[in-house]
């Protein structure tokens, strides 16, 4: 044990004194929040002043005088389209619908036929998604006004029209449909658990190599796994830091959100920041010596950077896994590192209950995994092609 | 006391596709007294260093047994390190911290009580010319510093055993001088030193026994005066040519 407090000692000290790489680290982690939140609530608030505004863009609005005066009574703005509004569909600096009535919309009106009119978009924006719903409904509305008085000026009564009535009932919470934005929340957590603690994971081993300090250091009669779980010790106290910095970044955003609409989607209280710490922390301790064991095969910092990129580049996919899996907190989910985090934060996030087993099963799963990548690389360490050859 | 026994130690090295054997060492044998300085004496690539990690336990012999100070090298690397001090190839420090303070973390890793550190490092200090350098971080020293201080780390716990590897490699006189400076004074103190070079002149001034080693064997070994005169009377250089040109037209 004299041995493995010896490494943390130094180690803590020599990542403490590299001070360019821990101000970047701060300064990251200090970001984050408040840019996810930034970005959310203007998301947000983009979409509903669309959706309040209910702006109908027309393209020559004196064809149909009849549409332009439904639209006007029941309250939305009429806009004309521009002359180029179909390139600017394309690129997305119009984000509505186009609605296209033919230059004999009244006349065809009149006589009771029944006019195509064009409802033109690009679906592709996703945030014109919303206002284009709102104009064809609009239109639609429009549409059903007109039949009803038809109806009625022949005698029948509008109702035999409508045999159904579909009631939409949405068992997502408000905070259950927020949480589908709020994904970018637990994988930026998850990301900074990932690289919170990289650059200190890369020098206690791949640095060692660089420096040509890895063959004196195996000379001290201290076993392989004492240095390893010394190193690992102080990554773990890096990263935790850099995670609850994180978090921390994360509440204190939540209080400048000004967004009614946000603050009413995300739970995002303290108990929810020591749920999120709870599941996170397990995690950064596995990607430590993931990390760790990784960068021990770079005989340079560079080198082991790029090994240890694929890392990061495996969680970033596994973070697609549940979005394109169609069944939702699959039990296996649990089971595999970075998914079953990112599951859990998401039930969290949706405000659902959080059981024991969803705390301790990925949290055991990582730590054994942990305990397997420090075993790998204590082996490592006694190999000779990793001791001798340097960058 | 530092007994090799034909010591013999193999390579995989790539070649192309295919792979080939490298024996490093075929039959290094030798015996370093306490109480004096050896010097393994061969030109590069004689396996040398092979030899020298063999005995500091890094690497493990293919053949032949290693023991410094009685105890086998395979058998119980952890008591051959606690009293062995090392000055190998790769003698990197870390830069972020003062040379104390790399000295400091080796004698924390062997245990060594703060007052018997401090007290030792003050006498090396002394001996090596080098209480001016304690203090600064060791970014950017001179390849006479870091030998000081990587020196100074191996000592620190005051083995009775040393093993130095090209210790006067890039040194300047000032420094050889105070490398020799600190050797005598081991051995006065009955230590067992053995260090390996390639240059002929250093050897009769910091050895009292010359071991020496051409393509993984020992050819000879004995005083510098012994080897002067089993290679017929010239100087050491010439006995050293007459020595390995006898072992290439053996081989």
């Amino acid at each position: 044990m004299k041995g493995v407090w010896a490494v943390f000692i130094k180690e803590l000290r020599d990542a403490v004194r590299d001070r360019r790489s821990w101000t970047i680290a701060l300064t990251l982690s200090m970001a984050a929040g408040p840019l996810v939140f930034v970005l959310l609530s203007n998301f947000i608030s983009g979409l509903e002043e669309r959706v309040a505004e209910r702006e109908v863009v027309i393209e020559a609005p004196s064809h149909a005088p009849t549409l332009v005066n439904y639209l006007q009574r029941i309250g939305a703005k009429v806009v004309e389209a521009p002359p180029d509004h179909l390139e600017r569909l394309r690129s997305g600096s119009l984000q509505n619908a186009v609605v296209r009535p033919p230059a004999d919309f009244e006349d065809r009106l009149a006589r009771g036929e029944t006019v195509e009119i064009e409802v033109v978009y690009d679906e592709s924006h996703e945030k014109a998604q919303p206002v284009v719903a709102t104009a064809v409904r609009l239109v639609e509305s429009f549409n059903r006004e007109l039949g009803q008085q038809r109806l009625l000026a022949r005698g029948v009564s509008p109702r035999l029209l409508v045999a159904v009535q579909v009631q939409n009932v949405n068992l997502a919470s408000t905070q259950a449909r927020g949480a589908r934005l709020l994904f970018i929340v637990p994988w930026a957590a998850l990301m900074v658990s990932v690289f919170g603690a990289l650059s200190v994971a890369i020098d206690v081993t791949a640095g060692e190599r660089e420096r040509g300090s890895l063959e004196p250091l195996l000379a001290n009669p201290v076993d392989a796994w004492q240095l390893v779980v010394g190193k690992w010790a102080v990554v773990v106290v890096y990263s935790t830091a850099i995670v609850l910095l994180t978090l921390l970044g994360f509440v204190a955003s939540m209080r400048f959100v000004s967004n009614e609409t946000l603050q009413a989607l995300v739970q995002l209280q303290w108990r929810e920041v020591l749920l999120f710490a709870v599941v996170l922390l397990p995690f950064s301790a596995l990607m430590a010596a993931l990390n760790m064991l990784v960068a021990t095969y770079g005989r340079s910092f560079k080198e082991a950077q790029t090994y240890v990129s694929y890392i990061s580049m495996a969680v970033q996919f596994s973070a697609l896994v549940p979005v394109f899996l169609t069944v939702r907190d699959a039990a296996w989910h649990l089971w595999v590192p970075s998914v079953g985090q990112l599951s859990v934060l998401m039930k969290v996030l949706r405000g659902e209950a959080v059981g024991a087993a969803h705390l301790l099963l990925p949290a055991l799963v990582c730590l054994a995994a942990a305990a397997a990548c420090l075993w790998l690389q204590a082996r490592l360490l006694r190999r000779e092609s990793i001791v001798f050859s340097r960058g | 006391m530092i007994e090799a026994d034909a010591l013999g130690k193999q390579f995989v090295a790539r070649r192309g596709r295919g792979r080939e054997v490298l024996t490093a060492v075929a039959d290094v044998s030798f015996r370093a007294a306490d109480g004096a300085v050896t010097a393994l004496l061969g030109p590069n690539g004689a396996g040398k260093t092979t030899t020298l990690r063999i005995l500091a336990t890094l690497m493990r012999p293919d053949s032949g047994t290693a023991r410094v100070g009685g105890i086998d090298v395979t058998a119980d690397p952890m008591a051959v390190r606690a009293q062995l001090g090392v000055l190998s190839d790769a003698r990197g420090l870390y830069t972020r911290l003062s040379a104390r303070e790399n000295i400091a973390y080796y004698a924390d890793l062997h245990g060594v009580a703060a007052a018997d550190r401090e007290s030792r490092l003050a006498e090396m200090a002394q001996l090596l010319d080098m209480d001016h350098l304690l203090d600064r971080r060791t970014e950017g020293f001179s390849t006479g510093e870091r030998m000081k201080v990587a020196l100074a780390r191996a000592l620190i716990h005051d083995p009775q055993h040393l093993v130095l590897d090209e210790p006067t490699l890039g040194l300047d006189v000032m420094s050889t001088r105070a490398l020799r400076k600190l050797l005598l004074h081991l051995r006065s103190r009955g230590k067992c030193i053995v260090f390996s070079t390639h240059i002929m002149q250093e050897v009769e001034a910091l050895s009292d026994s010359i071991v020496v080693v051409a393509h993984g064997r020992t050819l000879a070994a004995g005083s510098a005066a012994e080897l002067r005169h089993a290679g017929g009377g010239g100087s050491l250089e010439d006995a050293f040519v007459a020595l390995t040109a006898a072992s290439e037209a053996a081989a």
